[in-house]
């Protein structure tokens, strides 16, 4: 993936999870995850990645004359928004609705699920929802 | 060639008790297990592979590559799976099969699941039948298992209960939180409330210790080996006499005939590095134990000159009347937070509705969950409105994970010949062996009884307070899953079942199928229990009609 398909991937995914008193998505380590699972178990996915990320980054500058990770928060999201619903005015090699929602599943994923995935860094999003927070679960969780 | 008193294919929940029995008696056991031995570490806590949430792939087998199935939808679409997709109907293939990373929930059938079709009728186009035992004669059966496995529980508060001779060896976990919002609301309806009682030792139990009271018992291995599996108390006792080799990464490839057509063993491949090794092994009595869906495959895949379909097969029954359980489950938010982080992952249970419910046939329990994985939680959980991005997505899961509460239950299934394991006719696994097929679904009626489960699942959230309840209706489809069961069933009539009330097949003196397969209806409850009462109770049957050659 090119560094400008990073910048957009990184600037989607803090809209999926935004930022607020707790990390946002790229700054809890979803970069990572996505970064390990496109070169494992979403390896078929990645030229798809490619081809959606350009687009996404196409439909801003039709839109604002602009890269999206260059727009603001309000900007983004109406972006997103009109993408998950199949409003786009770019061109999309790919189906806009089903790209957003499956990308929208590996941020989650990368946000909620263990540490040793890449994401969820240091259990971050587990420490904002308040999992894990038995006697047991630390020493248990550090085990592996 | 190597010869045995008794050969035990798969070494999951009824084989290894089956290895250990026969072995304890005297005989030289040849123990089967295709997948490997698994510590602690190999399972992990991988929250995306693993047998709870298996998104990427399994922490407990089998392999993703190499091991499909094929699977026929209900417009009969094949569809090829892997053993992490949808539609596999996977259970764990390691040493302890799923008794290595299950919850352990450990329940006795009641008396009426023995004879389920006397006490409704048989819905049309169902294969429902009694068992040929009744709860009686498993119930010794069932205490073993309790007290040979290990099993927690409070053998007096659940009034629904078929009648005990002993208590359980150990008393509840001390409750959480949730236990004792959930029991009020119980009482409350006046559904009678109690502990669901687990495989899982509350104090130091057979020289391991306490539950730690983790979260992760369902999908994982326990931190302290406090979750009772066969793989750390039966299959080490069959290890310890000396007389019982388990060989694991070892795929029964065929039961073996001679020109007679009686049963003379196995033959299987251990899969060493990149090489596969053939090696037949000899015995007086072999057992199938693989789990519902391999074991009718391996006795399909067994076919010869002399049992042209399989032994056991004359009647076309092998395979058939596959079923596992429907699972309604009710999401809820309470009204404050009950999250405690304090394992194991169910709590309160309730067996009202197992049975007597008026046009209904059957029922099931109902149990709560304690600390769904998250990642759970936001794939499959989450209230259907509720944005899937953005910061009300995010709030929603911060504001909401300590208040979420969800039942579920078991549903007695009833049974339909069509939904069935076949071998197919093209596909093959790694060692060259034809996959099993699986194609049907559940008789109409079974989803009738989960629509009305789900109804009183919503009702118990209603009464803890919860302030939001939702779910997703089920529909008609294939059942297996890891409670697979009924492929294999015992019978007294060989036109209707396949083995008889010992698991010995129907036509054979020495060919047993011993595990879930044998189940003619599966009870409203987790089977484990069950399937480990059957294997005391057939071993014990084949020890003494073989004794001899020991």
């Amino acid at each position: 993936m090119t560094e400008v398909h990073w910048q957009t991937l990184r600037a989607v995914m803090d809209r999926v999870v935004p930022p607020d008193d707790f990390p946002g998505a790229w700054d809890a380590g979803v970069g990572e995850y996505l970064r390990r699972q496109l070169a494992r178990d979403l390896k078929h996915l990645a030229l798809l990645y490619d081809l959606g990320l350009e687009a996404i980054d196409a439909e801003a500058r039709a839109r604002h004359g602009s890269a999206f990770a260059a727009l603001t928060a309000a900007e983004q999201d109406a972006i997103l928004r009109d993408v998950e619903s199949g409003r786009v005015v770019a061109f999309w090699p790919v189906e806009p609705g089903r790209f957003f929602r499956m990308l929208v599943e590996h941020v989650q994923e990368g946000f909620y699920a263990d540490p040793g995935n890449g994401g969820n860094r240091d259990g971050v999003a587990w420490r904002m929802i308040g999992y894990g927070t038995g006697p047991q679960d630390e020493a248990t969780h550090a085990d592996v | 060639m190597q010869t045995y008193d008794a050969v035990v294919v798969g070494a999951g929940a009824a084989g290894g008790i089956v290895a250990a029995v026969l072995a304890e008696a005297g005989w030289r056991v040849l123990l089967l297990e295709r997948g490997p031995a698994l510590t602690f570490e190999d399972v992990g806590r991988d929250h995306l592979r693993n047998q709870r949430i298996s998104l990427y792939g399994h922490n407990a087998g089998p392999d993703s590559e190499g091991n499909p199935r094929v699977l026929v939808d209900p417009d009969g679409r094949e569809i090829l799976v892997r053993p992490h997709e949808g539609g596999y109907h996977n259970n764990a293939a390691c040493v302890g099969g799923g008794t290595r990373v299950y919850l352990a929930q450990a329940w006795r059938f009641m008396e009426q699941d023995f004879r389920m079709a006397s006490l409704y009728g048989v819905p049309e186009g169902s294969s429902l039948a009694d068992w040929p035992i009744t709860y009686a004669d498993l119930e010794p059966y069932y205490e073993r298992a309790e007290w040979e496995i290990g099993v927690c529980g409070d053998a007096e508060a659940n009034p629904y209960q078929a009648p005990r001779r002993r208590p359980y060896p150990m008393p509840p976990l001390p409750p959480g939180r949730l236990y004792t919002r959930m029991l009020r609301a119980l009482d409350t309806l006046g559904w009678h409330g109690f502990p669901v009682p687990f495989a899982i030792n509350s104090v130091p139990y057979q020289g391991r210790p306490a539950c730690v009271r983790c979260t992760h018992c369902v999908g994982f291995a326990c931190p302290v080996d406090a979750k009772n599996g066969t793989h750390n108390t039966m299959i080490p006792r069959a290890l310890a006499t000396g007389l019982c080799t388990l060989v694991s990464r070892a795929v029964a490839e065929r039961v073996d005939v001679n020109g007679r057509g009686d049963v003379i063993g196995v033959t299987y491949l251990v899969e060493e590095g990149s090489t596969i090794r053939r090696e037949v092994a000899r015995a007086r009595v072999v057992v199938v134990s693989c789990g519902a869906i391999e074991s009718a495959r391996l006795l399909l895949n067994s076919a010869c000159d002399r049992h042209p379909r399989g032994p056991g097969n004359a009647h076309d029954q092998v395979g058939r009347h596959l079923q596992g359980h429907y699972y309604p489950c009710a999401c809820g938010i309470l009204d404050e937070e009950i999250y405690d982080g304090l394992g194991p992952n169910a709590a309160t249970a309730t067996c009202r509705f197992n049975h007597g419910n008026p046009g209904i046939t059957g029922g099931g329990m109902l149990a709560d969950e304690v600390a769904t994985l998250p990642i759970l939680l936001w794939k499959s959980l989450l209230p259907p409105d509720l944005p899937r991005w953005g910061m009300v997505s995010k709030r929603w899961m911060r504001e909401n994970y300590r208040r979420f509460v969800r039942v579920m239950g078991p549903v007695q299934e009833i049974p339909s010949p069509e939904a069935r394991v076949t071998v197919d006719p093209r596909v093959r696994d790694r060692y060259g062996l034809p996959v099993a097929r699986l194609s049907g679904t559940t008789h109409p009626e079974t989803v009738r009884v989960a629509h009305f489960l789900l109804e009183r699942a919503q009702e118990w959230l209603r009464a803890a307070g919860a302030v939001r309840i939702w779910s997703v209706p089920p529909r008609l489809g294939l059942s297996g899953g890891q409670h697979q069961a009924g492929t294999c069933r015992m019978g007294h009539d060989p036109r209707t079942s396949v083995t008889d009330p010992y698991g010995r097949v129907h036509a054979h003196d020495n060919l047993y199928v011993v595990d879930a397969s044998l189940h003619v209806t599966n009870g409203g409850f987790n089977p484990v229990l069950t399937v480990m009462a059957l294997a005391f109770r057939c071993a014990e049957r084949i020890a003494r009609d073989h004794r001899g050659g020991g």
